[in-house]
């Protein structure tokens, strides 16, 4: 293996003097770098297909890996929505359906679009290709780690899709896996299933937290020279919370997890209360099931955060470059993605009022739940008044951003509505949960989700994506949401309780049956128009327009390699060296409406300052 | 610790448009804080099992039951002599810490071999000792008391195993190279000794827990108050 390291050079990184030749000289001072002082890092280069694919350390082909694995369980996610809409609208149309697979396909479905889809795919897939890139760093800081936690999450996905083919089948418990049901004879799946599921999350944790320590060593300690952290992008930003958020909130799930485990395979009584079955007394005894309710919203709350804070940067940074607009109140949305990091550890309780908590508990959460909606308030002004004046781009980019923005408060209005405590009991456990948690959380990072495909696709490609087929693909997930997110809202109001796998002779099924139908109608248009973004990436690698270097004429460092898409090790010879944050756009003074992070002072120097 | 917040507030606080803050910004180095990788990665884990450790600390207060004899852990036993073990790893990574310092590396190699030696020595103990409890019908099973005693010395095991992995890594590395070119090992050494000092915290922060919250402790201080 180690004639494989001959390819690994040290290089020394230069100031942008060397670099530009020394083009600086009407105005040296401006310019000045102090020499390097972070070491430069040795890469381990792969020459066969294996090492350079496969079992690959350069963080973009992890990044890309992370991706498309997450796409895969995202794709299964979905078609498990499907059949749960197919049941919903139209009971016993898939006949091999039960209520048990109902339940199991509720249960995968959830776990699957918020642990191994959407925290992968921001993490794992934007971090991995972003944070070096955005940062200036040739790669993470420890890419063997960084290698073994995507696989890490590869066997976790494993291991969860394994429980479909077990006996019994996947657990049907329901996301949240409240014990004691979970692990009891009559939940579906409450054998292997549930021990695959906990297994899964034990991987998906401990490979988690390899990549956690990459993004927040590489992000704090092995920046390029003038990357000061308030210079950083507000994804990056959005990143380092989020992964901050999750080292701190996994050890719950972990933790959770194990104890389930052991309580349904050693016989422990963490969660287990004394039980009578059916007349006779079970071995189990003095456990709490709030404890395990108490873990997971420990994880499961700030996992929210998890998912949004990553989205809220990202679509920050797409709307300035989108709008020609520097971020409005940068300082301010640093502040707010820290805050809402901080506050998310204490509003969990909010989803469990209905346990019958003391009321003055309640009344804590609820406070520190509304709280939480100030600085999340903040960001959307911030969004707003970015674009308010900006010389906006009306394309795909643009697009799902605004549908964000859109979606976004819809969702987070709802959730003051459920984060007061009178309101939420009578709401609990209906369709209107539902409908905010999936505006919230669901479509909304999915959004900034597709918007980031579309921005940075030709960063990872060298093509631009078709923009026709990306508008079809925004309108119709846009208004296929709606579609089916908006009637659900009035689901919950009249009373349509969720977790069910039909209405039965309920006044539920013929008052709200044409509504079911018309919700199970759009969900099926919704997913099928993820494909569109499919066929289009597969035609755009085949015949897409090339896009060449920075094309979308942005400021931060990623779009300023010197190859397009960057090679290991990105900067080529010498690291680039950053003078200037990265949304100088519409400048007062400067020829062009942007100016690069690299660009030197004396380059540009009867330009304003662009107040924030 | 007053420094770091200010570090922390005074960043947030800076405004990168500004020109003057352009002048400061791009003579900036490009890391947070002038420790090495290996020492940051050991601090976030340091934080992430903090909290780990914390919320089994927690599951441990809220499952003892009624009636349980919470002084039974705390009689003379194995586990003393265990936290003795941990408190000579820890001094002796005191003394690899020290003679780095000093550049005094003629003991490093015999003392990591020691350290690497105890910590073994402590885990064989705590196998040990779980028999004894077994023997004396005290099982993973019997209540969520001995459920979580368990799991955490369980855990624990594991984070020292975990330490003892890089240990073998670290020192195989080490116990090659000559007298004079083991200080090219110091941030790997250091990084080491810091995740043992933390074990040896973990640990005592255990034992006090167990140590606090009994019946008996709660009883005398209700008897204090009363």
């Amino acid at each position: 293996m180690s004639e494989e390291f001959n390819d690994n050079k040290t290089i020394h990184a230069q100031s942008s003097e060397t670099i530009s030749g020394g083009g600086s000289s009407a105005a040296p001072d401006i310019d000045y770098v102090r020499p390097a002082e972070v070491e430069e890092q040795d890469l381990y280069h792969g020459h066969s297909f294996i090492t350079k694919w496969v079992f690959c350390q350069d963080a973009k082909v992890i990044g890309v890996q992370y991706f498309l694995l997450a796409t895969f369980t995202g794709i299964v996610g979905l078609i498990l929505s499907w059949l749960m809409r197919l049941q919903l609208g139209f009971p016993g149309a898939a006949g091999f359906m039960t209520a048990e697979h109902y339940y199991q396909f509720v249960t995968m479905h959830g776990m699957i679009m918020v642990v191994y889809f959407l925290t992968a795919l921001f993490l794992g897939g934007f971090g991995n290709y972003l944070i070096p890139l955005m940062v200036g760093a040739r790669d993470m800081v420890f890419p063997y780690l960084n290698m073994v936690s995507f696989w890490m999450f590869f066997i976790a996905v494993g291991v969860l899709m394994a429980s479909f083919f077990v006996p019994g089948g996947p657990t049907g418990a329901g996301w949240t896996l409240y014990p004691p049901q979970t692990i009891l004879e009559g939940t579906p799946g409450s054998g292997a299933g549930i021990l695959l599921m906990c297994l899964s999350l034990i991987l998906f944790v401990a490979g988690f937290t390899m990549g956690g320590l990459n993004y927040l060593i590489t992000i704090l300690q092995a920046r390029t020279r003038g990357m000061t952290l308030m210079r950083m992008p507000l994804t990056v930003w959005g990143i380092f919370t989020a992964t901050v958020l999750a080292m701190l909130a996994f050890p719950a799930l972990l933790v959770g997890a194990l104890m389930m485990s052991l309580d349904k395979v050693l016989g422990t009584s963490f969660f287990m209360p004394t039980i009578l079955k059916a007349g006779e007394v079970l071995e189990y005894g003095g456990g709490s099931p709030i404890l395990f309710q108490h873990l997971f919203w420990f994880f499961g709350h700030p996992e929210v955060y998890i998912v949004a804070l990553p989205a809220f940067g990202i679509v920050s940074d797409l709307i300035s470059v989108h709008s020609r607009k520097n971020i409005f109140g940068y300082r301010m949305m640093v502040w707010a993605i820290v805050g809402i990091g901080a506050l998310s550890f204490f509003v969990w309780a909010h989803h469990m009022y209905v346990s019958g908590m003391n009321p003055w508990f309640g009344f804590f959460f609820a406070t520190t739940t509304l709280i939480i909606a100030v600085p999340t308030a903040m960001k959307v002004y911030n969004w707003i008044l970015t674009l308010w004046r900006g010389n906006i781009r009306m394309n795909t980019v643009m697009l799902w951003c605004l549908g964000f923005i859109v979606t976004f408060v819809n969702g987070g209005i709802t959730g003051i509505f459920l984060g007061n405590v009178s309101v939420d009991v009578p709401l609990s456990d209906t369709y209107f949960v539902i409908a905010h948690f999936h505006m919230v959380m669901g479509i909304a990072p999915l959004m900034v989700i597709m918007g980031a495909v579309y921005h940075w696709f030709p960063l990872v490609s060298g093509r631009f994506l078709d923009e026709k087929l990306g508008k079809w693909h925004f309108w119709t997930t846009f208004l296929g949401a709606y579609s089916i997110y908006f009637p659900m809202h009035y689901l919950g109001f009249i009373g349509v309780p969720r977790r069910y796998f039909e209405m039965y002779d309920s006044p539920y099924m013929t008052s709200a049956v044409g509504m079911n139908e018309f919700i199970s109608l759009a969900a099926f248009l919704v997913g099928a128009a993820q494909f569109i973004l499919i066929y289009n990436i597969i035609k755009t690698l085949k015949t897409g327009k090339r896009a060449g270097s920075n094309p979308w004429k942005a400021c931060s460092l990623e779009w300023l390699t010197p190859s397009v898409p960057p090679e290991h090790g990105n900067w080529g010879d010498r690291l680039p060296v950053v003078h200037r944050w990265c949304y100088d756009y519409s400048v007062p003074g400067a020829k062009e409406d942007f100016i690069t992070q690299t660009t030197p002072p004396s380059e540009v120097q009867n330009t304003g300052v662009e107040k924030t | 610790m007053s420094n770091l917040i200010k570090k922390l507030f005074g960043t947030l606080l800076q405004k990168p448009w500004d020109k003057d803050q352009m002048v400061l910004d791009t003579s900036h180095t490009g890391k947070t804080f002038d420790i090495s990788s290996q020492k940051s990665a050991v601090i976030i884990i340091f934080g992430i099992a903090t909290v780990l450790f914390s919320l089994i600390f927690t599951a441990y207060i809220y499952s003892i039951p009624p009636g349980q004899d919470t002084m039974y852990l705390l009689k003379p036993n194995l586990l003393w002599a265990n936290t003795i073990i941990l408190f000579f790893v820890a001094y002796f990574f005191s003394r690899i810490t020290k003679d780095l310092e000093k550049k005094e590396t003629s003991k490093i190699k015999k003392n990591l071999i020691i350290v690497g030696g105890l910590s073994y020595i402590f885990l064989f103990g705590q196998l040990i000792f779980w028999t004894q409890l077994m023997k004396s019908g005290n099982y993973v099973t019997t209540n969520t008391y001995f459920s979580s005693f368990y799991i955490f010395t369980a855990i624990h095991g594991l984070h020292l195993l975990g330490g003892l992995f890089f240990w073998g890594k670290v020192s195989s590395r080490v116990l090659k190279l000559e007298q004079n070119k083991i200080l090219d090992e110091e941030k790997n050494i250091s990084a080491l000794s810091w995740y043992w000092t933390f074990l040896l915290i973990v640990w005592l922060g255990f034992f006090l827990m167990i140590y606090v919250f009994n019946d008996t402790f709660i009883d005398w201080c209700k008897s204090l108050v009363s």
